[in-house]
C-alpha cells in the first residue's frame, strides 16, 4: 500500500482510529479554519479518505444515537434534576436522608419501635439499593431480639454523628463530644442540625439555614420534620433532642459483625455522595460520546463523495449474502430486543416521563405505544445499534447492487421459474396465465370443502373453520386474480408496443428500437421483428448502394464516352470546312450528323438511368401548367412550322396550378411534341388539349402515327420505338425520359395506342387553391 | 486581334481541334497538358485567355485555376465533360468566368472567347466603364437614356418592343415576370389572348440576338410554367 500520509508510509488500516482522532481533535480545536470546519485535502488518498468516511459515519452514528438513547435512559430511570448540584449537601436527596436520620432518631429517643424495613438505612429514598442494605435489615432484626443497643446500626457510620436525648440525659450517641454548637463541630465536619422543643434547627459552614420556608409542608418540601404549622411533632417527643453533625465529604465506613458473620458497610450518606458522583459522570461521559459523535457525522459528510466508493465496496461484498437472512437477522434483532426483563422497567419509566410531560392528555394506547418503542431501544442500546447496521447495510446493498445481483432464495426460485417458462412457446405461456384464476379458485374451493369436511367428521367448529376458510380462499384467490392482471396489464402494454413498431416499420421506420422486457411472454416476438427489421435495413442499404453504383457508373461511362466525342465532333466540324469533293463531303456530313446524335444519346442515358434511380434532383414548385404548355409551344414554334404539321390546341384560360419541376416538366412535353413531329403522318393533325377536373390537370397528346403501331409494347421503356430497325432519327430515350421526370416530379404518364392513334396523357394532381 | 489563348487538356486532339479553330479566328494559342504545365505558362507568358478542362493528371484545373488566380486576373473558361448543374455553380464559385461542358460546339466556343476577351481586354473592367444610369448585368449593359442595350461592348440593335421587354427585364434582374405582366407593361394593352405566345416569340428574337448560345441561355431564362425573368450575373 502506498498511501502516503503526513510524509510518512502508513497503513490506514492500523491507523484509522488515530487518524479519526486526529481529524476530530481537528475538528474540535477549529484549527485555521473556522471552528467545526475539517480541512480535507482533496484527491489525495482516495482509499484512505473512503474508508475514513465510512467508519466516521458508523461510529459517528453509534456514538452520536447510542450516548442520546443513553442519556435518555439515565434520564429516565434516574432522573436528572440533581445530577447538576455541585454541593451533595443542597440535594433535595440529602435533606430527605437528614429528615429520615431525624425521624428514626426521635422514634428512638421517644422509645418508640423501629421497624427496620422502615429506618433510613433500608428505605428507598437513596437511589438505586443494590441489596448490601440487606446486611442492616438482617442488623435490625437482631436488633429486635433485644441483645444489643438500639442504635447499634447507626453507630458505625461516622459520616453522621448524633447525640439523642430526653430529660436532658444523653441516650445515644455514637460520638463521645456533644454537638452544643455549630462553631464546635469536630474537624471535617460542616452540617449541625438540632432537634429540640418540637422544631429543628440547622446551620450549615457555620450559618443557619432555613428549614421550614414559609412554614407550611408540602410535597416539595424537602426538609420532612416535624415544626411545620401542619406537620407538627405530635405528643412524647416534647423532651426529647436530636442533634446529628454531617461530614462535608463523606468517606466509607466499615464495621466488623464477625460475631454475626460478616462486616457492615451501611453508610446512606456515603452511597448519596457517591451516587450523585457517580451520575454526573456518566451524563458527561454520555455528553464526550455524543459531542465526539457528531464530530465524526461531521467528518463523515464531509468525505460523503469518497464514502460511496467504501459504500460500494461493502455492497458488493454483502451482495453474496441473501437477503432473507438479512431481514431474518434484523427480525431477530428485533425479536430479542422485545424479549429483555428490563423492557418493562424501561416501560413503566417511560410511561411514567410520557405522562407527566404529555400530562395526561395522549390516548392511552398511543402513550403504551410510545412508551413500548422508547423503552424497547432505551433497554437493548447493543441491539439497537446492530439493527441500525442491519438496516443500514440492507439499504446500501438495494442502494448500490442492481436488481440483479442481488441474491436471495425467492429470488433464484423466480428466476429459475421464469427461465423454465421462458422455454416454453408464447401461446402455451399464454394459456398457462389465462388458466391459473380458473385453476386456482377451483383448487381452493376444492381444498376449502375437504378441510371442511374433515373438521365436521371430527366434530370440530365447523362455523368458524367455515369461515376462516372462506376468509382464507378468498384472499387466495384475490392475490391469484391480481397476479394475473397484472400480467394481463403488462401484456396489453407490450402488445402495444409490438403494434407501435410494427406500424413504424410499416411506415418506413426502420430504426425504431424494440423496447420490450427481455422477460416478457413476447419478447421472443419482438426478436423475431428485430431480426425482420435488420434484414430489412440491410436489404434497403444494398439497394440503395447498387442503385448509386449504377449511377455512378454510367456516369463514369458518359463521362468516358464524351471524351472522345468531343474529338470526334471537333475534327467532323473541321473536315466540314476544309474544301472536300464530292462523296467526301456527304461522309464528313454523316460523321457529324451521327456524332451529334450519340452526343444526345449520352446525355439521355445519364439522364433515364438517374431517373429510373431516384437519383434526379427535383426542384419542386407551385406553377401553371396550362402556360409551360404555352411557352413549350412558342418554344418550338419553329420545329412545329417546319413540320408541316398541323398542331391543334385546346388550353384552359385560367390558371391549371400543378407543384412541379418547371425545368423536368417543359422536357417532358418538348420530347412529348418532338416525338409527335417525328413520327406523325404528314399532313395529319396533332392534339394538345388540357383539361383540370376531379383534382386532376391532364395534359394529352394525339398524333396519327406514319406507321403501323404494334400492339403490345410499352413505348415508355428504354430504347423501345415504334419500328425495331432504330434507322430513324430518334434515341429511343423521348418517351422514356419524358415518363421518368414525370414521376420524378409526382405525375404519371400513360400512353395509349388505338389502331394508328397514338396518345400520351400526362397527369399532375392540381395544387390546392393559394 | 493577336491575343494569345492558352488551350490546356490532357487529350492532346481535343487541345489540337481547339487551337485550330481558334487560330482561324485570328488567335494565337499555347498548349498545356496538365494543371501544373498550364499554371506554368499562365505566369510566364503574355496570356490573355485560358480555357482549362478540369480532370487532368498531376494537377485538375480547378486547383490551377486557383494558383493561377492568386497571381492573375484574367478570363478562364472551364472546360468540362460534367455537366451537373453543381459541377458548373462549383466551377464559377472557384473563379471561372464562364463554364462549358464536353461536347461544346466549336460556334460558341468561339462565340464565348470572343465575349471574355472583349470583356477584359478592351472594357476592362465592366463595372469600372459602367456610366451613370447605366444598368449593368454580366456581359449586358442597358442605357435607359438612349435606349441602347450593348453586349459585351458591341451595340446590340433590337426592335421598340424587345427594347421595351428588355429595360423591364433589366431594371428588375433575377425578378419573375408572368407574361400577362410583361404584355401589360410593354404593349400597354389589357392581357390579351395567347400573349403567352406573343411574348415568348419576342423574348426568343431577343435571346438569339444577346445569347452566346441561345439554345441554352445564360441571361434571358424562361421560368417554365410562370414566367420570364433575367438572371442575375455577378
Amino acid at each position: 500500500m502506498d498511501t502516503k500520509w503526513n510524509g510518512t508510509d502508513r497503513d490506514p488500516g492500523e491507523n484509522l482510529e488515530d487518524y479519526v482522532t486526529y481529524q476530530i481533535s481537528g475538528a474540535l480545536d477549529g484549527g485555521a479554519d473556522a471552528p467545526g470546519v475539517i480541512r480535507v485535502e482533496p484527491g489525495k488518498h482516495p482509499r484512505l479518505r473512503a474508508w475514513t468516511g465510512l467508519m466516521a459515519l458508523l461510529l459517528g452514528f453509534a456514538l452520536a444515537a447510542g450516548g442520546l438513547c443513553s442519556a435518555l435512559g439515565q434520564w429516565v430511570m434516574r432522573g436528572s434534576g440533581e445530577a447538576w448540584e455541585l454541593d451533595w449537601q443542597e440535594t433535595k436527596a440529602f435533606q430527605s436522608t437528614i429528615s429520615g436520620y431525624v425521624r428514626d432518631f426521635l422514634i428512638l429517643g421517644a422509645g418508640g419501635t423501629l421497624e427496620w424495613y422502615d429506618t433510613v438505612l433500608e428505605s428507598d429514598t437513596v437511589w438505586g439499593s443494590d441489596g448490601t442494605d440487606t446486611a442492616a435489615s438482617s442488623d435490625m432484626a437482631a436488633e429486635e431480639t433485644g441483645d444489643t443497643a438500639p442504635d447499634a446500626a447507626y453507630q458505625a457510620d461516622k459520616n453522621m454523628l448524633y447525640g439523642i436525648r430526653r430529660n436532658h440525659r444523653l441516650r445515644y450517641t455514637n460520638t463521645g463530644d456533644l454537638l452544643d454548637d455549630a462553631a464546635d463541630l469536630p474537624e471535617g465536619y460542616n452540617f449541625l442540625l438540632i432537634f429540640k422543643d418540637g422544631r429543628a434547627r440547622a446551620w450549615k459552614d457555620g450559618t443557619e439555614i432555613d428549614l421550614y420556608g414559609d412554614g407550611v409542608y408540602t410535597e416539595d418540601s424537602g426538609w420532612y420534620l416535624p415544626g411545620y404549622e401542619n406537620f407538627t411533632a405530635g405528643e412524647g417527643v416534647e423532651d426529647v433532642e436530636v442533634r446529628l453533625a454531617v461530614r462535608e465529604v463523606p468517606i466509607l465506613y466499615l464495621q466488623g459483625r464477625y460475631d454475626s458473620g460478616y462486616v457492615s458497610d451501611s453508610s446512606p450518606l456515603y452511597d448519596l455522595y457517591q451516587e450523585l458522583r457517580e451520575i454526573r459522570s456518566v451524563y458527561l461521559g454520555t455528553a464526550l460520546a455524543m459531542a465526539a459523535g457528531v464530530a465524526l457525522l461531521v467528518l463523515a459528510r464531509r468525505l460523503r463523495e469518497d464514502r460511496k466508493r467504501a459504500e460500494a465496496a461493502v455492497a458488493a461484498k454483502t451482495a453474496y449474502i441473501w437477503t432473507e437472512l438479512r431481514f431474518l437477522a434484523a427480525a431477530a434483532c428485533l425479536l430479542g430486543m422485545m424479549g429483555t426483563g428490563r423492557l418493562w422497567d424501561y416501560y413503566h419509566a417511560v410511561r411514567y416521563d410520557l405522562y407527566r410531560v404529555g400530562a395526561g392528555q395522549w390516548p392511552d394506547l398511543v402513550t403504551a405505544g410510545l412508551s413500548y418503542g422508547i423503552g424497547m431501544v432505551l433497554a437493548n442500546l447493543p441491539a439497537a445499534l446492530a439493527l441500525c447496521l442491519l438496516l443500514w447495510l440492507i439499504r446500501n446493498d438495494h442502494r448500490y447492487n442492481p436488481r440483479e445481483q442481488r441474491r436471495g432464495c425467492l429470488r433464484s426460485l423466480n428466476r429459475v421459474l421464469r427461465d423454465r417458462t421462458l422455454r416454453l412457446p408464447v401461446q402455451k405461456r399464454l394459456r398457462r396465465w389465462a388458466l391459473a384464476p380458473v385453476v386456482g379458485m377451483v383448487l381452493c374451493t376444492a381444498a376449502g370443502f375437504a378441510v371442511l369436511l374433515v373438521c365436521m367428521s371430527w366434530y370440530w367448529d365447523a362455523y368458524r373453520t367455515f369461515v376462516a376458510l372462506t376468509i382464507l380462499g378468498f384472499v387466495l384467490v384475490l392475490i391469484i386474480c391480481a397476479l394475473s392482471a397484472r400480467h394481463q396489464l403488462a401484456l396489453a402494454r407490450d402488445i402495444g408496443r409490438l403494434a407501435d413498431r410494427t406500424a413504424a416499420i410499416r411506415s418506413g421506420d426502420l430504426d425504431a428500437a424494440s423496447d420490450l422486457p427481455r422477460d416478457g411472454d413476447l419478447h421472443q416476438i419482438a426478436e423475431d421483428l428485430d431480426h425482420i427489421q435488420a434484414g430489412l435495413q440491410q436489404a434497403l442499404a444494398d439497394r440503395t448502394r447498387s442503385e448509386r453504383m449504377k449511377v455512378e457508373l454510367v456516369a463514369n461511362v458518359s463521362h468516358d464516352l464524351k471524351t472522345p466525342l468531343t474529338s470526334i465532333l471537333s475534327y467532323a466540324e473541321l473536315l466540314r470546312q476544309e474544301p472536300l469533293e464530292g462523296a467526301a463531303a456527304d461522309y464528313a456530313r454523316i460523321i457529324d450528323q451521327k456524332a451529334q446524335r450519340l452526343k444526345a444519346m449520352v446525355q439521355d442515358v445519364f439522364e433515364v438511368s438517374k431517373a429510373a434511380s431516384n437519383q434526379l434532383p427535383v426542384d419542386l414548385e407551385r406553377l401553371d401548367l396550362a402556360k409551360l404548355l404555352w411557352q413549350t409551344l412558342a418554344d418550338m414554334a419553329d420545329p412545329i412550322e417546319q413540320s408541316g404539321l398541323t398542331l391543334r390546341t385546346d388550353l384552359p384560360e385560367g390558371e391549371v396550378p400543378v407543384v412541379a419541376d418547371g425545368k423536368r416538366l417543359y422536357r417532358v412535353f418538348q420530347n412529348l411534341i418532338q416525338n409527335a413531329l417525328q413520327y406523325s403522318l404528314p399532313g395529319t393533325r396533332i392534339y394538345l388539349t388540357l383539361k383540370a377536373e376531379q383534382g386532376r390537370a391532364e395534359a394529352s397528346l394525339r398524333n396519327t402515327s406514319r406507321q403501323e403501331l404494334p400492339a403490345g409494347v410499352d413505348f415508355t421503356a428504354r430504347f423501345v420505338r415504334g419500328d425495331a430497325s432504330r434507322t430513324d432519327g430518334g434515341s429511343g430515350l423521348g418517351l422514356s425520359i419524358a415518363r421518368s421526370f414525370t414521376e420524378a416530379c409526382g405525375g404519371t404518364l400513360a400512353v395509349e395506342t388505338v389502331a394508328d392513334l397514338f396518345t400520351v396523357r400526362v397527369s399532375f394532381p392540381l395544387a390546392p387553391e393559394r | 486581334m493577336n491575343e494569345c489563348i492558352l488551350v490546356v487538356d490532357d487529350d492532346a486532339e481535343i487541345a489540337g481541334a481547339i487551337a485550330i479553330t481558334l487560330e482561324r479566328e485570328g488567335y494565337r494559342c499555347l498548349k498545356a497538358a496538365d494543371g501544373l504545365e498550364a499554371v506554368d505558362l499562365a505566369l510566364t507568358k503574355p496570356v490573355d485567355l485560358i480555357l482549362l478542362d478540369v480532370m487532368m493528371p498531376r494537377l485538375d484545373g480547378l486547383s490551377a485555376l486557383l494558383r493561377i488566380r492568386e497571381k492573375r486576373n484574367l478570363p478562364v473558361i472551364v472546360l468540362s465533360a460534367k455537366s451537373e448543374d453543381s459541377d458548373k455553380i462549383l466551377g464559377l464559385s472557384m473563379g471561372a468566368d464562364d463554364y462549358m461542358t464536353k461536347p461544346f460546339n466549336p460556334q460558341e466556343l468561339t462565340a464565348r472567347v470572343k465575349s471574355q476577351l472583349r470583356r477584359y481586354t478592351q472594357l476592362g473592367d465592366v463595372h469600372a466603364q459602367a456610366r451613370q444610369g447605366q444598368l449593368v448585368n454580366g456581359r449586358l449593359a442597358y442605357d435607359p437614356e438612349s435606349r441602347q442595350l450593348t453586349a459585351d461592348g458591341e451595340a446590340v440593335r433590337l426592335t421598340a418592343t424587345e427594347t421595351k421587354i428588355v429595360e423591364l427585364l433589366m431594371r428588375h434582374p433575377g425578378r419573375v415576370f408572368p407574361a400577362e405582366e410583361i404584355y401589360r407593361r410593354v404593349w400597354g394593352e389589357e392581357t390579351a389572348y395567347a400573349c403567352e405566345n406573343t411574348v415568348m416569340v419576342h423574348i426568343r428574337r431577343i435571346r438569339e440576338k444577346v445569347e452566346l448560345n441561345p439554345k441554352e441561355p445564360d441571361y434571358i431564362k424562361v421560368v417554365w410554367g410562370i414566367g420570364y425573368k433575367m438572371e442575375r450575373h455577378g
